[in-house]
């Protein structure tokens, strides 16, 4: 392999890979990335045996095709301290020599062979999705997945393909995100699939250009995202996701509208007077205005009023913790958030029209 | 067998049966006549453990050579005329049994010269009886006072002899009795001589606490906090040694009634709860109750060897020692210092108890010696680690302008008296810093769990709230066994006050609905923590049908809520969490030992390091 590579790509795409690489492990392989000059591409690829993930490096010139394996994390470093615009990558049996003007590196790195080999796609593709839409989807749900979880699936989104329609849903048990949206080119049954978070995350790192198409294939245990110049390849994380449509309330009948930076400013302010053991803020709707209030004993206590114009049913008070009603301002994505609530002990609804609904359950202040 | 009335001989060796059990009872009915006589000095001396003699002699008023014979009589006595006496005893003895139960079992010797209205008598006199048989009074030169000699206990009821434990055993036994009437009596000067030896000698003195230390040693002088609680009808007045001092048994409790040394198990269990939370669960504390009460308020014949008394008003007893201890330990600083040369409190001379468990390891005295065994690579290693963090932790600022970038070498940094921010943590377990009396080294675990324990506490019982809970979107299932779900009904209660919510919602299956915030945020699973719940009262940890308004049953709780949600050891703390505990160690109340009673906090005193590295 012998390769002419712009250095800013090359370390763009690194940072792409470097994400699946793992750090420490018995199997050293896992350390290393994956290079292959074929034809015309030079694509970079990583694994930690659960993702696996290949991109293609922009602005290179191939003399050789071939391939090598080195060490991710020296390749990183080496490729990001020089200051040539262009670096040469050339194999020689499992080493790799990178030079620059002035530099000349040769890394050890392992036999090509001893890398695991990359999940097939055949092409045939169960939907397509835009990258913006898929990229707005999983930023919507992944926050409120659970880190680790025994009961249920939560440690990752579910991915649920019905017709045309795809919603992602994520929940760590305390609150519930599902991000509605479509999608093209549909083939078969409707399918549900849980992706883990990390490969999400990782996955809309990779769709920078809102415009892509992203086509998708949901096998047995593993699911794939390939795009023109990457692919993502995940396991799927085994178990049972709670029946998430029982949770959603339908018969919230407290409606209040609100100005969705008017309330993110009003709860961050809330939240600045509360504790480990008082986290609560405490909500009261009342006619035309929503009342925060928090108290943390021995520091103090807030009011914070927010206009509220067009609340339809009885006054409610109701605790959340804030953390979890700022995690979904943040990725709401209209100007104005609904909340739909029941009773003080009844999950509460945030949502923006059907696209995004946020499921959160109250705190109990007394 | 026809009904028959018992000779005296017979009725007197019963009698003796319930009083006399050892040794050690003889020497206690002996020591009593002493002091009822008002005796300014009693020696006592044994020989094998008292099997072969005791004498007991005082310096007291005596008895008068016509009466000799009486005091061995059954049912004689000086000390109570009328039936209405009765309720109000103030003398040791009343029932004029003693002397005559140990005549019938022994060979005793009664010697004595009497003072009668203020007059001593120009001789003394001696009468003998031997299992019972008493012989003529006959004249005997002695010094004012009596002596009572006691040889061959139960030479006569042999059966009874056969039970006497080894000499040292016996004599631990008096000791310990003597060293209880001595600490009720430091008025009175005491001795005791085993087979020729000294075995103690305590000078009289105006001073209880003086008599205190000298029975528990001038060691632990410093570790006895005098407390006091002057009442209308009495008072409470007494020390209590530091949790530092603990001990394997309850033996250093002394607890006294109106002078007269006694168990009791409500007062016993005041001082237990008075340290709940400040010694290891394996340790008792030192401690010294001295109550002063209206005599009419004990009924003192109640037990035939009178080491048990009923009190009128139990309740308000214990209530006032329970107080009176706490309060003084809650106002005190309870960090142990850890004396670098290792030695830690002996029970005191003649206190040995052969059946007794070997103390407990001393938590601070055990991290030294761990320190002081490493080798100097080890020690070296630590050094180099310590140093890198002062290097790096921003927070670090060092006293007075110490050389830059190394926090050893250099000239000493002034002592100041202001607690300062240098803190480091060693072995991402330890926490240590310095305040005004030298190095403290915190146990970062059982800190925290205090810190925690104490916030939790005050949340629920001075704010009446229950903890505050997150709901679940699904509720968590657990599946019980029937006996464990009527525990869990049992505990409903407590649950609430906890912020937990459960409901049943099948045959054996309950659904966990709300659960603390903070145990969530520290990553507590609901299901492992009710389980862990229901296993601690299944073991008996705390009484369940009291739970809900129980005070134990809480502590529990929250203790174990403590120790789940604490940093562990081995967690690295940033600089901010360390000042945060610190900040919390000044804030919250016995944060000197986790809620289980362990120390969390040990001491080296700059006077200690001084000593261990010569330079006084
Ligand atoms: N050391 C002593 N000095 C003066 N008097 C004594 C002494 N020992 C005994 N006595 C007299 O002998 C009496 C009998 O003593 P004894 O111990 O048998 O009975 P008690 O002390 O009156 O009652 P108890 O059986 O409760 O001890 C006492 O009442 C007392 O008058
Ligand atoms: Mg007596």
């Amino acid at each position: 392999m012998k390769a002419i590579c712009d250095r800013t790509a090359l370390v763009e795409s690194l940072n792409l890979v470097a994400g699946v690489v793992v750090a420490r492990t018995p199997k050293p392989v896992l350390t290393c990335v994956k290079l292959t000059a074929e034809g015309s591409l030079l694509t970079l690829a990583a694994t930690d045996l659960e993702v696996y993930l290949r991109v293609n490096t922009p602005r290179i010139e191939i003399s050789e095709e071939g391939g090598a394996l080195i060490l991710a994390d020296k390749l990183s470093q080496i490729v990001r301290e020089s200051v040539d615009p262009t670096l040469t990558l050339e194999s020689e049996g499992d080493a790799t020599h990178i030079r620059g003007q002035d530099s000349h590196f040769k890394v050890f790195g392992y036999p090509l062979g001893e890398f695991p080999a990359p999940p097939e796609f055949d092409g045939n593709a169960d939907f397509e999705v835009s990258a913006g839409s898929l990229t707005q989807q999983v930023l919507q749900t992944v926050f409120a997945s659970a880190r680790e979880n025994s009961r249920y699936a939560m440690n990752g989104v579910l991915v649920e393909r019905e017709g045309n329609k795809l919603n992602l849903v994520a929940t760590d048990g305390h609150r519930l995100a599902v991000s509605r949206g479509d999608c093209k080119a549909a083939k078969g049954d409707s399918r549900t699939a849980i992706i883990p978070t990390k490969a999400l995350t990782l996955l809309s790192r990779l769709l920078n250009d809102p415009d892509q198409t992203v086509k998708v294939k949901i096998a047995d245990n593993q699911a794939m995202f390939v795009t023109d110049n990457a692919m993502l390849s995940t396991k799927l994380v085994e178990g049972n996701f709670p029946p998430y449509k029982d949770v959603i309330p339908r018969d919230n009948d407290k409606k209040a509208t609100l100005d969705t930076q008017v309330l993110t400013s009003a709860v961050r302010r809330a939240a600045l007077l509360t504790n480990e053991e008082s986290k609560g803020v405490r909500f009261a709707f009342k006619d035309q205005s929503l009342n925060l209030s928090s108290r943390a004993p021995e520091m103090g206590e807030a009011q914070i009023e927010v206009p509220m114009p067009k609340y339809q049913g009885d006054a409610v008070e109701i605790g959340f913790n804030p953390a979890y009603v700022l995690d979904a301002l943040k990725v709401v994505d209209a100007n104005e958030v609904q909340i739909d609530l029941k009773a003080p002990n009844k999950p509460g609804i945030l949502r923006t029209g059907n696209h995004f609904v946020y499921v959160v359950m109250p705190v109990n202040l007394q | 067998m026809p009904i028959r009335v018992l000779p005296t001989l017979l009725v007197n060796q019963i009698a003796a049966g319930e009083v006399i059990e050892r040794p050690a009872s003889v020497v206690k009915e002996l020591v009593d006549n002493s002091l009822d006589a008002g005796a300014g000095r009693i020696d006592v001396t044994v020989e094998d453990g008292g099997r072969q003699l005791i004498r007991v002699s005082d310096d007291g008023s005596g008895i008068p050579e016509e009466e000799l014979s009486l005091a061995l009589e059954p049912h004689a006595t000086s000390k109570l005329r009328h039936p209405d006496e009765l309720a109000s005893i103030g003398t040791m003895g009343f029932r004029g049994e003693a002397l005559a139960s140990i005549a019938s079992v022994s060979r005793l010797r009664l010697t004595s010269r009497a003072t009668v209205d203020g007059a001593v008598r120009e001789s003394g006199a001696s009468i003998e009886s031997a299992g019972g048989e008493t012989g003529l009074v006959t004249p005997t030169a002695c010094s004012p006072g009596s002596v009572v000699e006691v040889r061959e206990l139960f030479f006569n009821t042999p059966a009874r002899r056969k039970f006497l434990r080894a000499g040292p055993t016996e004599v631990g036994h008096i000791s310990d009795v003597l060293q209880r009437i001595a600490i009720a009596h430091p008025h009175v000067a005491f001795s005791l001589s085993h087979n020729g030896r000294v075995t103690f000698e305590f000078a009289p003195t105006d001073s209880p606490r003086l008599r205190c230390v000298d029975v528990l040693g001038k060691e632990v002088d410093e570790a006895l906090l005098e407390f006091e609680s002057r009442q209308p009808w009495g008072g409470v007045w007494g020390l209590a040694g530091l949790p530092s001092i603990g001990r394997a048994t309850a033996k250093f409790q002394y607890l006294c009634i109106n002078g007269r040394p006694i168990r009791d198990r409500n007062l016993a269990h005041a001082i237990r709860e008075a340290y709940r939370g400040l010694l290891a669960p394996d340790l008792q504390p030192v401690v010294v109750v001295f109550i002063r009460v209206d005599p009419h308020a004990v009924d003192v014949n109640v037990h035939p060897a009178k080491t048990e008394v009923r009190l009128r008003e139990p309740g308000q007893l214990h209530g006032l020692v329970l107080s009176a201890i706490r309060q003084r330990l809650l106002g005190s600083d309870l960090t142990p210092s850890v004396a670098l040369n290792g030695k830690s409190w002996r029970p005191p001379v003649g206190a040995e108890d052969p059946s007794a468990p070997a103390p407990a390891p001393v938590t601070a005295h055990d991290f030294v010696e761990y320190f002081k065994r490493m080798d100097p690579t080890q020690k070296g290693f630590v050094y180099q680690q310590v140093r890198e963090q002062m290097n790096d932790a921003p927070l670090l600022e060092r006293v007075g302008d110490g050389q830059p970038g190394n926090g050893f070498s250099g000239p000493p940094a002034p002592v100041t008296a202001a607690v300062t921010n240098q803190v480091l943590q060693v072995h991402q377990s330890y926490v240590v810093t310095q305040d005004d009396e030298g190095l403290v080294i915190i146990d970062q675990h059982a800190l925290h769990e205090r810190v925690m324990f104490e916030q939790l506490r005050k949340r629920i019982l001075s704010e009446g709230k229950p903890l505050e809970s997150q709901r679940l979107l699904v509720p968590e299932v657990l599946h019980l066994n029937p006996a464990r779900m009527a525990l869990l009904d049992d505990l409903a209660a407590l649950l609430e006050r906890i912020g937990i919510e459960v409901s049943v919602i099948g045959p054996g299956a309950v659904g966990v609905q709300a659960f603390p915030t903070f145990l969530f945020d520290r990553h507590v699973e609901p299901g492992e923590f009710i389980e862990g719940l229901l296993d601690k009262a299944q073991e008996g940890a705390f009484d369940v049908k009291q739970a809900a308004n129980d005070e134990s049953a809480l502590h529990e709780v929250l203790d174990m809520m403590a120790c789940k949600a604490a940093v562990k050891a081995g967690d690295k703390l940033s600089g901010e969490e360390l000042s945060a505990l610190l900040t919390q160690r000044e804030e919250v109340e016995r944060s000197a030992s986790c809620p289980h009673g362990r120390p969390t906090t040990i001491r080296l005193t700059l006077r200690d390091l001084e000593k261990h590295f010569k330079r006084s």
